[in-house]
């Protein structure tokens, strides 16, 4: 009882927080809507016991993928007049994406209704039961190739990032410390012999 | 006794069990966070003091005997002072900024167990928890930045950003090599396996580049000199909380000594051994009080590690930034990465303490 | 299982409190009065004169992509460290070719100079 009375709290504040993200009007309130979006869906994965894909998603999501955003929206000046033009274009791919998303909810639904036990209910997991260590063991073994797989898109995501976004700015002028240390006294002084000049 | 004892007994039981749940853990909390608040209170006032000692000053002296009561004194006047909040700045991101600071700062603390019996929430992936609640902390940092409207405040907390996130891919891969050895992400179950004879069995040992890694990471996560070019006074006034005043720069500053402390208790767990005495299973401690594991243990091992926080910061000028980001990206990544393969290699040929054996 | 959150749910209420407890203590105790001085934000020796929301360095943006990639790296990092004494040398092997793949974009970060701050 007091799980779904959690789950209908969450899942409102969640819903709310969606709201926020399309219909408030300064981007940076839009990414902080979305923050709580998240927190608020690991909260509903832990209440299915997925301790560690809940703890996961805000360690990955809320921690790392929306500082990058907040970075880009805090700091790129995005002008919304500008973005606002673009509505109008783009309406009918969204409208498609929405529809198609609207079909999909009502097949859950339509399926619900026909008492066809598509989902089973998870059982209470005992206190002690680490999910992690679970996923641990078959990640690694009977899904390797998906695993080594992720390991090819991060790669690939470095690269693509360095490529992306790597500039040499001329004339920089920075301090090169192993130069500085492997220096040696012939490179810097040059010692002349002279004859002592007389007068 | 006896008849308040019958009392007390059916009252407590005529509550539903998850009424008892919810009571019994806001108990909980509230007795860790009350000592945590007063060490909090203290830590700031020994600071003072040692740093005072350190530079041949008295430190504080005044308030109360030899200035004990100086933290609630301070507590008092920052209450009193006004909170202004800038012209042109983002009124409510710049009120809740410190909230994001402070709250994650302190709930984190509800998965580190005090003693074998006493621990506010027994997670099991308790480790990943605290991982997951300290990056919640750089929120806090960004939006105090961004919401003050002021160039100084952005540049601390774009600096502050780019450097808690540079260490805390260290401290994670430091972390690894301590749940490859403990064998669980509980951390009263990481404490549980250095149990041994003294202080041989600590992870302290086999992990020593990993606990130099986690511990210098964590100052660094802190923004405390030497790598505290976040706030830098000399060049960028105080970095991104500038524009605070009053209580409001009082909750960053909460935030920031529980973080410290968290850091503290985080690495005495991971390391040495938590609870654990020293004393544990040598000869002729066998029954003493000496070798029972205790909060005291836990308490003193903290110390040090707080007294080295204290050091730190008499001591060392601080970093330039570029040297920030080499020490992280260039050399502690690449440190923590080989000892997990090291580490790999000892479980692999079955050498070392580990539970984990293939 | 969910009964162990229950106290995290209970702290982050009780934390949460407090905070705003502070906070509002702090406005209703500490008013003074307000100028346009006070007001302005901080500035060294003249008047704020543009808005300080200003472009960074690309760099940033860099440090946060390569930090994601990383933070991910250490996730999939936690439950191989946990299940170690499960999953025998066959996981230790594929754990040592996805530690291998991305030692190579570390090396290839390291050489391109992404991780240098200049």
């Amino acid at each position: 009882m007091i799980t779904s009375a959690l789950f209908y709290t969450f899942a409102a504040i969640l819903i709310a927080a969606a709201l926020g993200v399309i219909l408030s009007r300064n981007p940076v309130h839009s990414a902080l809507f979305l923050v709580l979006a998240f927190v608020q869906s690991s909260v509903l994965w832990l209440l299915i016991e997925a301790e560690f894909l809940a703890i996961v998603l805000v360690l990955v999501y809320v921690g790392a993928v929306m500082v990058l955003f907040l970075f880009v929206v805090m700091m790129l000046d995005i002008n919304v007049e500008e973005l606002r033009e673009g509505f109008t274009r783009y309406f009918w791919v969204g409208a498609g994406v929405a529809l198609f998303v609207v079909i999909e909810v009502g097949q859950v639904i339509w399926y619900r209704s026909q008492n066809l036990e598509f989902m089973v209910r998870p059982e209470s997991l005992p206190a002690d039961y680490s999910n992690t260590k679970e996923l641990g063991s078959v990640l690694y073994t009977e899904h390797v190739y998906a695993f080594e797989l992720a390991a090819m898109l991060l790669l690939l995501a470095i690269v693509a990032a360095i490529t992306l976004t790597m500039r040499k700015r001329p004339g920089l002028k920075a301090q090169d410390i192993t130069r500085q240390v492997s220096v040696r006294r012939e490179d810097r002084v040059r010692i002349v012999s002279m004859d002592s000049t007389k007068d | 006794m006896e008849t308040l004892l019958s009392n007390v007994v059916p009252f407590w039981s005529s509550f539903s069990g998850d009424l008892q749940l919810v009571l019994v853990s806001a108990a909980k909390v509230i007795v860790l966070l009350v000592p945590l608040i007063l060490g909090v209170a203290y830590f700031t006032y020994w600071e003072r003091k040692i740093i005072g000692w350190m530079q041949n000053r008295l430190g504080p002296n005044r308030v109360g005997p030899k200035g004990l009561l100086q933290p609630f004194a301070d507590l008092i006047k920052m209450l009193f002072k006004e909170v202004i909040v800038p012209a042109n700045s983002n009124r409510f991101l710049f009120v809740i900024a410190p909230l994001l600071s402070m709250v994650p700062a302190f709930v984190a603390w509800a998965a580190v167990p005090m003693s074998d019996t006493f621990v506010v929430a027994d997670i099991n992936a308790g480790l990943l928890y605290i991982l997951a609640l300290t990056s919640l902390g750089v929120y806090g940092v960004i939006l105090a930045g961004w919401a003050s409207n002021s160039k100084y405040a952005l540049l601390g907390a774009m600096r502050s950003a780019a450097q808690i996130v540079a260490y805390e891919i260290a401290m994670g891969f430091a972390l690894v090599g301590v749940v490859m050895a403990g064998g669980s992400l509980n951390l009263g179950d990481i404490v549980l396996a250095q149990q041994g004879t003294s202080i041989a069995s600590w992870f302290i040992w086999p992990l020593f580049p990993l606990f130099l890694v986690y511990f210098i990471s964590g100052v660094a996560e802190t923004n405390r000199s030497p790598f505290d070019v976040a706030e830098g006074e000399s060049e960028i006034v105080a970095g991104f909380h500038v524009e605070y005043s009053g209580i409001a720069f009082g909750l960053f500053f909460l935030a920031e000594y529980a973080n410290m402390i968290l850091i503290t208790v985080l690495t005495v767990t991971f390391f040495l051994g938590g609870w654990l005495s020293p004393f544990a299973g040598l000869p002729g401690f066998a029954d003493s009080w000496l070798a029972a594991p205790s909060l005291i243990w836990l308490v003193g091992k903290m110390f040090i590690f707080m007294f080295c926080f204290l050091w730190f910061r008499a001591t060392f000028p601080r970093y330039r930034y570029d040297q920030i980001m080499r020490l992280g990206w260039k050399v502690f990544i690449p440190i923590t990465i080989v000892w997990i393969v090291v580490e790999a290699c000892m479980v692999a040929l079955g050498i070392g303490p580990w539970s984990g054996t293939v | 299982m969910l009964a162990n959150y229950v106290p995290v749910l209970i702290f982050f209420c009780i934390a949460g409190a407090l905070g705003i407890v502070l906070l509002t203590l702090g406005f209703v105790l500490g008013h003074g009065s307000k100028d346009a001085a006070k007001l302005s934000p901080y500035e060294c020796g003249f008047e704020a004169f543009e808005d300080s929301r200003m472009r960074f360095d690309v760099r940033y943006y860099l440090v946060a992509i390569l930090f994601i990639v990383f933070d991910l790296e250490i996730a999939f990092l936690f439950p191989w460290a946990v299940a170690l004494d499960q999953i025998g040398l066959f996981g230790l092997g594929a754990m040592a070719i996805f530690l291998g793949i991305l030692v190579v974009g570390f090396i290839y970060e390291w050489r391109k100079g992404a991780l240098e701050w200049d």
